[in-house]
């Protein structure tokens, strides 16, 4: 009997001990003796510590430790720039920076103690837009530099000549706002000391080796001193990759006490302290042909990482140049600026700086084919690269589903039809559709030359399996598409496997869950790893049963000759047999798989083993004299190359086309002189069931040469359409055409008032003409 | 949350002595919904929590033909949403109920302890306003009964005197010929606090309107009446056109609000468009 369960719809594997409440969060873990943090956060954007006195929070009993800036190491830390200190010292360029920390015998006495430490602060000008950051006089947040944090300038092609040539030229700026995750379960760890002194952590992390690399540099301890395990994770979406001062806060108040500390962020704190999306300003000028073919590409990006510049350099890297490897381009020139404010660091979030330019690129190609009199749908088709082509950055594309999602889309929605009716109604509310396409990367050779996963896979003397891994599940499904590939090899039942949450005294060195690539590296290290084991038992099962390796298959747990069914043993027996032998030793075996792909020179190679893609079409509702935009249906469809599990793929692109809501409609935070007013639920509106159309997605299965029985990743791609699907169906109902985010009731509003002016002025205007 | 004394009185009497003992130290919780949140935020440390749940004359709905309803303190937004009683007969009442804040706190606060609140960004003092109820106030001293307008001071303000729980809120049985509506309007579908709350409640008689309460809330600071466009609309028939410029009248008469949510500008523009479809909403005419 066939055991496996690849393509079929399969609840994950650790659902049930969450529905349960037998999960164990790392707030949650409880060790003997065990403190409690707090963080003392700045108030102000931009301020000098002139003095800071912690003796009556010391003396408050229960309190066990005051730790500030002169008690950290000196070590600064960070992505590239190592810039920021765990407690800030001398001075603090953002509202919420982390400048003092309590471990006391409770959370109330920590809290308490807060309220005792006293600090003078001597407010500095702070710098609160970019505009303000680039000004030639304006002083540099970090010491000794200016206020640009990177910049990327490239041109291939001949830019001037290619719009030269173009039919039409349109250029238009867009705003793209900040997001915060959103995650369920805010920033947590308990960190103690175990018995030898080394550093043991249980944290919410996407990455437990990056996780124990930062503790390392950060307390100035060797990584072999430090073990970090995950704990469940309750989401992440790119914040808890390595930009949160949690782990590292818990960890500083363990070294310092020598006692185990839990420090779990409430809600508000997780406000503060998680770094949100980027917030990027893109000017982009396309050429196009009057067949809709893009000659020119010219794309200007300013983009703020606030006061601490963490994975935002990336995160723009990608805004910059990831969408010109959608289309084949032959002349692109871009420029892109980082620029350091005084407001809360912004970093990685779901999708990696994809969403803004997609946005701005998705509006652009809507505007253009209606210039043209084309079809969307039409333009992106015609640019749109082919399996087999190399984009303009050197990609080798070896699937893409582009076409296709848009076709699922278009059907979906009715694309065709609702497009020939132009009739939106002469009432209130109108109606429109809007589509947007995007791709996204598998994995990506960029933190250094290895884009690799191992997977280690133990058969125990049951017949039932272990699987380590170093790959984080944050509620994406990790474990259980691990289950499901090493359970296929072996022919086992998927509650036969476990998969060990990753640990890193134990867990093989893992990258971790980022730029979507543990489904291809971590599958098809997993891939790899269950046909050794399986050879394994072969090996022993072929000495045994005396017939041939090769001859041998499992079924309903045995291991048999193909050719004599009654040849078998159980794959126990084999197991046990495994040890139980001169020689022997517990069937463990590791594999690794190692993408085939090269460190980008600057923004040229191929850096991604395979590319997922994703369109999205939406029907609005849009009323004119309230400005609110209803989403009446949205359609997704994910190119994710092989869906092992289609009701997870269902669950990524749903809960992108939400969290793409929440950014083009509800979502907003509000800072008041670089203070966060919002940080709440109340008040920060994440979509809720009111407020999202019943979800639908669908899947491309693009089967890719380099992806584990030809997947990709499935889990980001289905955000980046999201925002620009949303504002071309608006502009498809009432003509308003938004380019800032989020599309506001008062910016639509405006956007009506102003074209009734203009038709106004027009029809005024010609009598007198 | 800091450690505090959780009392649980069995009686109005009971509960106003400790009250009366405790002073500023206790709070009186209920559904909890929000002193919980003010309490984990430390906006509020109190060192007791006084609970009525125990309290059997807090609990109930009941109606009298000639008394009217009377909604107990402890009713859950949920309770008066799925009321039959409700439901016949103060069918916005019971709409409303069913639309405030999220199922969550329908399903955990109380119509007693949202009055006590006076949060301005809610639903129920003004649906409550137009339909003229009362609130009935006990303590150890005895009962007062007080309009909405009388109980509402200010947002986050009351009139109840510390030694004071709301025991009930009564509603008028309504008369033969009446017909009302109330609109819960949100700035977006994600919110959780109303931009406005707009309840009319008139008497009718075709499309004609008899007599008019108009109350707006949640873009200011308490629900307020609006007296003129009640007037204007008193004995005319709705058309499209008066439905217009009562709105009109409500907009220009209110005080509205400028916060985060929305600007006074923008809540004025608004409240014109809700009054105007609520208005032309409960007399059968188009809304758009």
């Amino acid at each position: 009997m066939n055991a496996s369960t690849l393509g079929k719809d399969t609840p994950q594997v650790n659902a049930r001990a969450k529905v349960l409440g037998r999960a164990q969060y790392a707030g949650d873990v409880k060790v003997a003796g065990m403190l409690h943090g707090k963080v003392l956060r700045s108030p102000y954007p931009h301020a000098r510590i002139v003095r800071i006195d912690v003796s009556a929070a010391l003396a408050l009993p229960g309190v066990k430790a005051v730790l500030t800036g002169a008690d950290a190491p000196r070590a600064m830390w960070g992505v590239h720039h190592k810039e920021r200190r765990i407690l800030a010292e001398g001075v603090v360029r953002f509202a919420g920076e982390e400048v003092a920390a309590v471990a006391a015998t409770t959370e109330e006495i920590a809290r308490d103690a807060l309220d005792l430490i006293e600090i003078e602060y001597e407010e500095l000008p702070a710098i609160l837009t970019t505009e303000e950051a680039l000004d030639e006089e304006a002083p540099g947040v970090h010491p000794g530099r200016n206020n640009v944090s990177h910049e990327i300038q490239f041109h291939l092609g001949d830019v001037d000549a290619g719009f030269a040539q173009a039919d039409l030229v349109y250029e238009a700026t867009y705003d793209c706002h900040s997001q915060y995750p959103g995650y369920l379960e805010p920033m947590a760890t308990v960190a103690t000391l175990d018995p030898e002194g080394r550093l043991q952590v249980w944290t919410s992390t996407q990455s437990v080796y990056q996780a124990r690399m930062r503790l390392a540099a950060a307390l100035e301890m060797p990584v072999s001193r430090i073990r970090v395990m995950q704990a469940t994770t309750g989401g992440g979406f790119g914040g808890k990759i390595v930009e949160d001062a949690n782990s590292l806060i818990a960890g500083l108040l363990t070294v310092r006490t020598g006692k185990p500390v839990r420090l779990v962020n409430n809600r508000l704190e997780d406000f503060l302290a998680c770094c949100s999306s980027v917030p990027e300003r893109v000017t982009l000028k396309l050429g196009m042909t009057k067949d809709g073919v893009i000659v020119a590409k010219d794309v200007r990006i300013i983009a703020e990482c606030g006061a601490y510049s963490g994975l935002s350099a990336e995160v723009m890297h990608v805004t910059a140049m990831r969408s010109d490897n959608m289309h084949r381009l032959k002349n692109v020139r871009s420029h892109a600026t980082l620029v350091y404010t005084n407001n809360p660091p912004h970093g990685a979030f779901r999708g990696f700086g994809g969403s803004q330019m997609q946005f701005a690129l998705n509006s652009h190609l809507h505007m253009m084919a209606e210039k043209l009199g084309l079809d969307p749908i039409e333009v992106h088709k015609r640019n749109a690269h082919e399996a087999g082509d190399t984009s303009i950055h050197g990609w080798k594309i070896g699937s893409t589903g582009l076409r296709e999602c848009m076709d699922q889309c278009a059907e979906a929605i009715q694309w065709q039809a609702k497009r020939a009716n132009r009739d939106r109604g002469t009432g209130a509310k109108r109606r429109g559709v809007g589509m947007a396409a995007a791709m996204h990367v598998s994995g990506n050779r960029t933190i250094g030359n290895w884009d690799g996963s191992t997977v280690v896979v133990k058969v125990n003397e049951d017949g039932r399996v272990v699987i380590h891994s170093g790959e984080c599940d944050m509620g994406q499904g990790a474990m259980t598409m691990l289950a499901q590939v090493v359970a296929h090899e072996l022919n086992i039942p998927l509650d036969h496997v476990y998969v060990a949450p990753p640990d890193t005294d134990v867990s093989p060195y893992a990258i971790g869950t980022l730029a979507s690539r543990v489904t291809i590296a971590a599958g098809n290290a997993a891939i790899l790893a269950g046909r050794k084991a399986r050879q394994a038992l072969f090996d022993v099962a072929a000495t045994k049963l005396e017939v041939p390796a090769d001859d041998l298959e499992i079924v309903d747990g045995f291991i048999r000759s193909r050719n004599a069914p009654d040849k078998r043993a159980t794959i126990a027996e084999i197991a046990k047999l495994h040890i139980w032998r001169h020689d022997g030793e517990g069937l463990q075996v590791s594999a690794t798989w190692d993408a085939k792909t090269v460190m980008h020179g600057d923004v040229h190679g191929n850096i991604a083993p395979a590319h997922s893609y994703a369109a999205q079409a939406v029907e609005v509702e849009v009323d004119t004299e309230t400005g609110r935009v209803t989403v009446l249906d949205s359609y997704v469809s994910d190119d994710c190359g092989k869906a092992f599990n289609p009701l997870a793929v269902h669950g990524q692109s749903n809960g992108a086309a939400a969290q793409a809501m929440g950014w083009a409609l509800y979502e907003q935070l509000q800072l008041e002189n670089g203070r966060l007013a919002n940080g709440n639920f109340a008040d920060y509106n994440m979509p809720t069931a009111d407020s999202i159309p019943l979800l639908r997605s669908g899947i491309v299965e693009s089967n890719d040469p380099n992806g584990p029985y030809g997947a990709k990743g499935a889990s980001e791609t289905a955000i980046l359409p999201g925002a620009p699907a949303i504002a071309n169906a608006v502009y498809d109902a009432v003509g308003v055409r938004i380019t800032d985010l989020p599309i506001t009731p008062e910016k639509v509003l405006a956007g009506l008032r102003a074209l009734r002016q203009s038709r106004e002025q027009e029809q005024g205007g010609s009598p007198h003409a | 949350m800091r450690d505090f004394d959780f009392l649980e009185p069995a009686s109005v009497a009971e509960a106003s002595r400790m009250l009366a003992d405790l002073g500023e130290d206790c709070r009186v919780m209920a559904g909890g919904t929000a002193l919980m949140l003010a309490m984990r935020q430390r906006m509020l440390v109190p060192s007791h929590i006084i609970s009525v749940a125990r309290i059997e004359a807090l609990r109930g709905i009941r109606f009298d033909p000639v008394e009217g309803l009377r909604i107990g303190a402890l009713a859950r937004h949920t309770d008066v949403a799925d009321s039959a009683v409700v439901k016949q007969h103060y069918p916005m009442l019971a709409a409303m109920a069913a639309q405030v804040a999220n199922p969550q706190v329908r399903n955990q606060g109380t119509l007693g302890g949202n009055l006590c609140y006076a949060d301005p960004s809610t639903d129920p003092p003004t649906c409550l306003m137009s339909l003229d109820a009362r609130v009935v106030l006990g303590s150890a001293r005895g009962e007062r009964v007080l309009s909405i307008e009388e109980f509402l001071v200010d947002y986050y303000v009351t009139a109840i005197e510390p030694d004071e729980i709301v025991v009930e809120i009564r509603v008028p049985a309504p008369p033969a010929d009446f017909s009302g509506l109330y609109t819960r309007f949100l700035r977006t579908a994600a919110e959780h606090r109303p931009l406005i709350g707009l309840s009319l409640a008139t008497r009718r008689s075709g499309s004609t309107c008899r007599e008019a309460v108009l109350a707006v809330g949640a873009s200011t600071p308490i629900p307020c009446r609006v007296p003129r466009a009640e007037q204007f609309l008193a004995g005319k028939t709705i058309t499209p056109e008066v439905a217009a410029e009562a709105a009109s009248i409500v907009a220009a008469d209110i005080q509205p609000v400028s916060d985060a949510r929305g600007s006074a500008e923008f809540r004025r523009d608004m409240v014109r468009v809700v009054a105007r479809r609520t208005i032309a909403g409960l007399y059968g005419l188009a809304t758009d």
